[in-house]
């Protein structure tokens, strides 16, 4: 299955045109003037590949913010299920991680139709990060800036040229048919996919170990004070959860069209609100802020780990981006591992 | 694939007032369904929403199946609005159960407040049906007030079989803890006259126990039965989280590294300590 070609980088837009005829191709695009967003391309030319990584994560593809699930009238149910074929194009090595995370937790015992449905027709080109952002700190955790295996197919860009690895067989299906575009990589390519690497390994501005952090909090060397300290910093405003490749809660709705006919849908929701975890009776089990925001890091740095054997985050450091209080993953880790006056 | 959001049809044929607020369905489901004591339901309502409901007729494999509703929010409201015949949905059935099979053999002592009694029902019918005449089954039952008690008709053929009842949560574990003060052997009439008749006559260091009801009673409960010499992993009890899946996907039930949908309900005493789980 795993196999290395070239590419010229002038056949790209041409293969990308092709395998749209198939498919729908979503890749990085920027709105006007502003943001970075993955959505569905019109115009190949306006893909962004040389940009900071995206703001919403792809996972929107797979978790959509907002899902129909069913759709019911007075006598009639339909489940509602997207069987989209989708080609996401411009994947960063992080968001591949985090999608390989959602496919354990969504494919383990129960398995979630609703993301199965998406997961088996959605087919990744990922890139590996030649000029990481300031805040990304992937490269401490295994996730980034380039993967060994999990993709579908990954690019390195060598400056003229792409190095294409396949690492699946939806990535394989995907450069079948079209031989004429590749070539055999000679060994000249792979030492400049290894001055790449190394190039881009060498920018990372961010070096943290969110093992020393576990370690630390494993010693309890951590008290909730640290916690609440932190939550006075904290709006509520679930930023740091809807951003996140990794977090996948989700609360049901139903809506009602008109009598007796309506939608169930399902849309995020966060661990970081008050309402999050109320009962009736007016129980309020983590009514403390400093509690919610412990409870969303120990399952990421704790609670993953043993389950899974990898940390809940992937190092996009897009938390560290929308948080408006400065208190995101990078940051808490590095109060807890370096060190902070409120340590015991 | 198979779906595990898509409700069943089940058809409420009866419902039964109990208190006030407190109401019995008996529903029948499209397919019978199998299930064990401890167990529940998500039951939805097309346009309203879904909650989890805990099973409350005799396990097995049924046609029928009874549960018992109170009235407390949105979606509770709703239901207590049905009128059969009506279609209702039924998810499950999902959690952990009671492991009554180690319990075999042994003494147990359940203790039920309010509604807690009814994911109990099943397993005291069941250990009652099964018991023998060596064995001392209580059950310390508490409610509001003295209309509330629920099942009686139940408590009445479980009495004829043998079990011991005591009304009353608080004043219950109040006797247990001061008989318990004046001799360590609890074991039947060691105790003066006049309050063995108010202690449950069993062997508290081989015993088992049930405990279900509001988290206010559990933790005073436990405390109490592992103060009496109960072995903390012989103390089970169900916890509430508020729930929107049931199959440990949504996340609201994510507390201390379990689902309490799929890795629970229902946890002994031990593991609720060293989880550090919490008790709302
Ligand atoms: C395992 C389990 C078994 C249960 N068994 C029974 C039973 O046999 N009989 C019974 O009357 N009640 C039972 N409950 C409690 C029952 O689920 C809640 O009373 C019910 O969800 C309240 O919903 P509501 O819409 O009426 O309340 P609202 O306050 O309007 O709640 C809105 C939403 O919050 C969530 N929610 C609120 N309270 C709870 C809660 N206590 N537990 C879980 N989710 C909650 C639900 O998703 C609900 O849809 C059980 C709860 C659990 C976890
Ligand atoms: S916690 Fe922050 S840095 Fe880690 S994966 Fe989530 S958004 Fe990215
Ligand atoms: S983004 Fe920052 S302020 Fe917003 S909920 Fe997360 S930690 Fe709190
Ligand atoms: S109820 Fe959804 S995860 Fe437990």
């Amino acid at each position: 299955m795993k196999k290395n070609l070239i590419m010229d980088k002038n056949y790209l837009s041409y293969w990308l045109r092709q395998i749209r005829k198939t498919m729908s191709l979503i890749a990085p695009m920027r709105l006007k003037n502003a943001d970075i967003v993955f959505k569905q391309v019109d115009n190949i030319h306006e893909i962004e590949l040389d940009c900071p990584a995206s703001l919403p994560s792809p996972k929107e593809f797979l978790l959509p913010q907002k899902e129909y699930m069913f759709r019911f009238s007075k006598n009639s149910v339909d489940v509602l299920k997207d069987c989209t074929k989708r080609l996401i194009f411009g994947v960063r090595s992080c968001d591949i991680s985090a999608i390989d995370l959602m496919d354990r937790f969504f494919g383990e015992k129960f398995v979630d139709e609703y993301y199965m449905s998406r997961r088996e027709n959605t087919v990744f080109i990922s890139i590996v990060c030649n000029n990481p952002d300031p805040t990304c700190f992937c490269i401490g955790l295994g996730t980034g800036p380039f993967l060994k295996s999990n993709f579908d197919i990954q690019l390195t860009d060598l400056g003229d040229r792409y190095l294409v690895e396949t690492g699946s067989k939806q990535g394989a299906d995907l450069i079948r048919g079209y031989s004429h575009l590749f070539s055999r990589p000679k060994k000249s390519d792979y030492d400049d996919q290894y001055e790449v690497i190394l190039s881009s390994q060498s920018k990372f501005e961010k070096r943290i170990s969110l093992e020393n952090t576990r370690q630390k909090i494993l010693n309890e060397k951590i008290n909730d004070l640290f916690w609440d300290w932190i939550a006075r910093r904290c709006f509520e405003c679930g930023g740091c959860v809807y951003a996140c490749p990794v977090c996948t809660c989700f609360n049901v709705v139903d809506r009602m069209e008109q009598e007796g006919d309506g939608y169930r849908f399902r849309i995020w929701d966060a661990c970081m609100f008050k309402g999050f975890t109320r009962m009736a009776g007016n129980v309020w089990p983590a009514e403390k802020k400093g509690s919610r925001i412990k409870q969303r890091y120990f399952h990421k740095l704790l609670y993953y780990p043993d389950h899974f054997g990898r940390f809940g985050c992937v190092g996009c450091g897009r938390c560290t981006i929308t948080c408006p209080g400065h208190v995101d993953m990078a940051t808490i880790a590095h109060r807890i591992d370096v060190g902070d006056r409120r340590r015991r | 694939m198979k779906e595990i959001y898509l409700p069943i049809k089940a058809e409420v044929v009866e419902v039964l007032d109990m208190t006030p607020d407190t109401k019995l369905f008996k529903v029948k489901p499209e397919r019978p369904v199998h299930y064990q004591p401890g167990q529940f339901f998500m039951l939805s309502l097309w346009g309203k929403g879904e909650v989890p409901i805990s099973i409350t007729s005799a396990c097995g494999f049924h046609e029928y199946v009874e549960l018992c509703i109170r009235r407390v929010g949105y979606i509770t409201s709703a239901i207590h609005e049905v009128k059969p015949p009506c279609d209702i949905g039924l998810r499950g059935p999902f959690g952990n159960t009671f492991l009554a099979e180690n319990a075999k053999n042994k003494d147990i002592i359940f203790v039920a407040g309010g509604l807690g009694i009814a994911p109990l029902r099943p397993l005291i019918t069941r250990v009652m049906n099964e018991k023998k005449r060596s064995r001392r089954i209580a059950l310390l039952y508490g409610s509001r007030n003295p209309g509330e008690i629920l099942f009686k008709d139940d408590i009445e053929a479980w009495q004829e079989k043998g079990l011991q009842l005591f009304l009353g949560v608080r004043k219950g574990l109040q006797f247990i803890l001061s008989a318990g003060k004046k001799d360590n052997c609890l074991l039947s009439g060691s105790g003066p006259a006049a309050e063995s008749s108010r202690i449950p006559k069993i062997s508290f260091k081989n015993a088992y126990a049930f405990v279900c009801g509001p988290p206010v009673m559990i933790s005073p409960t436990m405390i109490t039965l592992s103060t009496m010499g109960m072995d903390e992993n012989n103390i089970y009890t169900s916890l509430e989280a508020h729930m929107k899946c049931g199959v440990g996907k949504c996340g609201h039930c994510y507390v201390d590294g379990v689902h309490l949908c799929t890795d629970g309900p229902i946890f002994s005493y031990a593991e609720i300590r060293k989880r550090r789980l919490q008790i709302v």
